[in-house]
């Protein structure tokens, strides 16, 4: 609490040194061309020399604030009638903190109240001395800034040395992020591959987590059926939705289509895919397969399944419509007008036009923005979770129950909160694999295009 | 006349056959746009049918519950604004900072470009892959609170962050130079060109992109499955830190539940969380048409 209130006060301090430096600066105003730097500057100066210095202390303050206060606790007397169990102690002094915090918080442990007063005392101390530290900071940084407040002083240079030191740290959140990714993926799987080897978890055919205990834990790791029920629901049955609809539909909308209904039509399909992928799960759920489920019986089905994967491959095609869509769109006003109008002129109709020309010049571009649908759609996660079923199977019937690595993602992080267990641990050999595989079908697919495009450029 | 083989029998047919090719394959394509919208209007129907008369004030102000009767949207939602609160926080100041970094200041180099392709790259990362970085990163490392919606913001917030910083990009590219020379003619300095006249211009621009991104982030179930926001919980939170849920994630729990009464409630909250999202959309597309101009 007192933490927060310390960073308000740095804040606010930093706000008064804004205007003192402003104020200050003006004074020495004396005719065009007087100073370096506008008075905003010298202001902005200023307050960045209490701000920055403070805030790090601040930073580091609260960061070993938690040891200190533990180690002090421990060597109060109070802490002496703890008892030696470490588990217990430990939850006695968290119950503490609960009470130091907010003495009315209902507690079980009653050593906790003995321990709450001294504890209390001992945070306030040290949050008091932490605010000592930040102020003393914060006041020599102003004053350092404040003796810099000259005429000729370039604080505009200065500040924005700083604004330029900001831009790049933020640009480099996309490296650490995508860095940390890579980090904790490889990491967990690395547990995991140490339990299993990775030649039998990439090729073995048997799935059952749940089982998997002691020396034949390999067993129970084979990921294939993960890889078929995704390959087969993601990129099989949704891709054959997707791409004649998504195609037909950019083709009718570039090629066809005036320019009103396009206007009309196209925001329309776009809204299919700003449709949240839990309310198609749902709609799968509960409209699609049992729809294919009795449909499947009426074919003399025996027992169908209400999780199909044909009902979630559907439903996942539908989704990625307006990508592959759009993706075409792009392709197809790549190429370049001369090409369709020469055939048009040489006699050939519209249709004979699209497919002997337009089509055949667009693949490439096509091809790679069927690629990235493909990637799109094996990472998809709800529709799958709520309409393909738990079971591990190695079947090309799209009417049988089948998983993908993205439902046993969830499945088996889902569950128990133990962590390191193979059983949790291979859901991060199985999102690396995930990411490699999304990763290179993008890369390839964005050298496809770059390349197509520089092609008729 | 003409070339008289164009009158001959033979040719007329081959005419007909061809412009009767020509009509099918334009009734092919009307028939997919038409098929995908068809599907749109169904999907809605089927929500607003099963939801509608779900919708009445004591669903929009309750919280979860074990009763579908007295279920209501209100904890989820409330889950979802703190999330998204942090996501915005978070990743609209960092996505804007970055794009004008990369698109205004960035040398030409080796390390520029490993920045741009992994921004490009993390915008097609499959969304559930962030979850996993969530879960090992906040919950298992720094130990965030669990299922609480600092934890969901942050996550999503990496997630929202490439788009921001790819619709930026392109908003600030719009910006002709010419604006940037008239500034530098006046003496401007490079930072006070970008900030006082390349920025403000490209803001329309940016906010359109960051609605769009925050919307993807408020349908986002998958990642925030990973971090355990699936918690069964009945008291709005009172706080970022608090456990919470949010909407998807209601829809997909209610989803999950045996009782009748909850298909009501799933597509009651559906139907909330379609208005969240194109009341944003909406906006996002007013901006444009209101601010956007055309150099």
């Amino acid at each position: 609490m007192i933490l927060t209130g310390i960073l308000l006060a740095v804040v606010g301090l930093g706000l008064i040194g804004w205007f003192v430096g402003r104020g200050r600066a003006r004074l020495l105003y004396d005719g065009r061309g007087s100073m370096h730097s506008m008075p905003n500057y010298h202001g902005w100066h200023l307050a960045l020399w209490i701000v920055v210095p403070a805030l790090v202390v601040w930073a580091v303050w609260s960061g070993i604030q938690p040891g200190l206060v533990e180690g002090a606790l421990l060597a109060d007397p109070a802490a002496s009638a703890l008892p030696d169990n470490a588990m217990h102690r430990s939850a006695i002094i968290s119950q503490a903190y609960l009470l130091a915090n907010d003495p009315g918080a209902a507690v079980f442990a009653s050593e906790a109240q003995a321990l709450a007063a001294p504890l209390r005392a001992i945070i306030t101390r040290f949050s008091l001395i932490g605010a000592l530290l930040v102020a003393i900071v914060a006041f020599t940084g102003g004053a350092y800034g404040f003796t810099r407040i000259r005429a000729r002083f370039e604080a505009r240079t200065q500040v924005e040395r700083v604004v330029m030191g900001v831009l790049l740290l933020a640009s480099l959140m996309a490296i650490l992020t995508t860095f940390g990714i890579v980090a904790s993926l490889v990491f967990e799987a690395g547990l995991f591959f140490k339990d299993v080897s990775p030649i039998v978890f990439l090729t073995g055919t048997h799935w059952s987590p749940g089982n998997a205990m002691g020396a034949d834990i390999d067993e129970n790791f084979g990921a294939v059926p993960l890889f078929w029920g995704t390959i087969y629901i993601g990129a099989i049955i949704a891709m054959a939705v997707a791409i004649p609809l998504g195609l037909m539909s950019a083709v009718y909308l570039t090629q066809y289509a005036s320019r009103r209904v396009r206007k009309w039509l196209k925001p329309i399909l776009e809204i299919l895919a700003g449709i949240p992928t839990v309310v198609y799960g749902y709609f799968a759920a509960l409209t699609v397969a049992p729809m294919i489920r009795d449909f499947a019986a009426s074919m003399g089905a025996d027992n169908p399944s209400t999780e199909s994967a044909l009902a979630a491959g559907l439903v996942m095609g539908v989704m990625i419509i307006p990508f592959v869509s759009s993706m075409a769109d792009d392709a197809l006003a790549a190429v370049p007008r001369a090409m369709s109008d020469g055939s048009l002129a040489l006699g050939a109709t519209r249709s004979e036009t699209i497919k002997k020309v337009l089509l055949p010049a667009a693949l490439p571009g096509i091809v790679a923005g069927v690629m990235l649908a493909i990637s799109r759609a094996i990472g998809e996660t709800m529709i799958v979770v709520m309409a393909a079923g738990a079971a591990a199977n190695l079947s090309a019937n799209p009417l049988d129950s089948m998983t993908t690595v993205t439902f046993q993602i969830v499945q088996l992080l889902t569950g128990d909160q133990e962590f390191n267990s193979p059983k949790t641990l291979s859901a991060f050999a199985l999102g690396l694999i995930l990411f490699i595989v999304t990763l290179v079908l993008n890369i390839i697919a964005l050298r496809v295009v770059k390349r197509f495009r520089e092609a008729y450029e | 006349m003409s070339n008289p083989t164009w009158q001959s029998p033979e040719a007329q047919k081959r005419l007909a056959k061809r412009h009767a090719a020509e009509r099918r394959f334009k009734a092919l394509g009307l028939g997919a746009v038409v098929l995908s919208v068809a599907f749109l209007a169904l999907l809605l129907v089927i929500m607003l049918k099963n939801g509608l008369g779900g919708l009445d004030w004591s669903f929009l102000s309750g919280a979860d519950s074990t009763n579908p009767d007295i279920a209501g949207v209100w904890g989820a939602a409330k889950g979802s604004l703190l999330t998204m609160l942090v996501t915005l926080l978070l990743a609209f100041p960092m996505g804007v900072l970055a794009a004008i970094y990369l698109e205004e200041f960035a040398p030409r180099n080796k390390w520029i470009d490993i920045v741009e392709v992994s921004i490009n790259n993390l915008a097609a990362v499959p969304s559930i892959i962030f979850g996993l970085l969530g879960l090992a990163v906040f919950i298992n490392t720094l130990h965030l609170p669990r299922s609480s919606p600092m934890v969901g913001g942050l996550t999503l917030a990496l997630m929202t962050m490439p788009v921001i910083v790819i619709s930026g990009r392109n908003a600030i590219k719009a910006v002709p130079p010419s604006i940037r020379e008239a500034a530098y003619g006046i003496g401007a300095s490079k930072v006070q060109t970008t900030f006082h006249h390349v920025l403000p211009l490209a803001l329309p621009g940016i906010l359109t992109g960051t609605i769009i991104g925050m919307a993807r982030a408020l349908g986002e179930t998958a990642p925030l499955l990973m971090i355990g926001m699936r918690a069964f919980v009945a008291t709005p939170p009172g706080g970022v830190t608090d456990p919470s849920s949010v909407l998807p994630m209601q829809i997909f729990l209610w989803s999950d539940e045996i009782d009748k009464g909850f298909v009501q409630n799933t597509s009651a909250a559906i139907i909330v969380l379609l208005v969240f999202l194109l009341a944003m959309n909406g906006l996002a597309i007013y901006l444009r048409n209101k601010f956007e101009v055309r150099w």
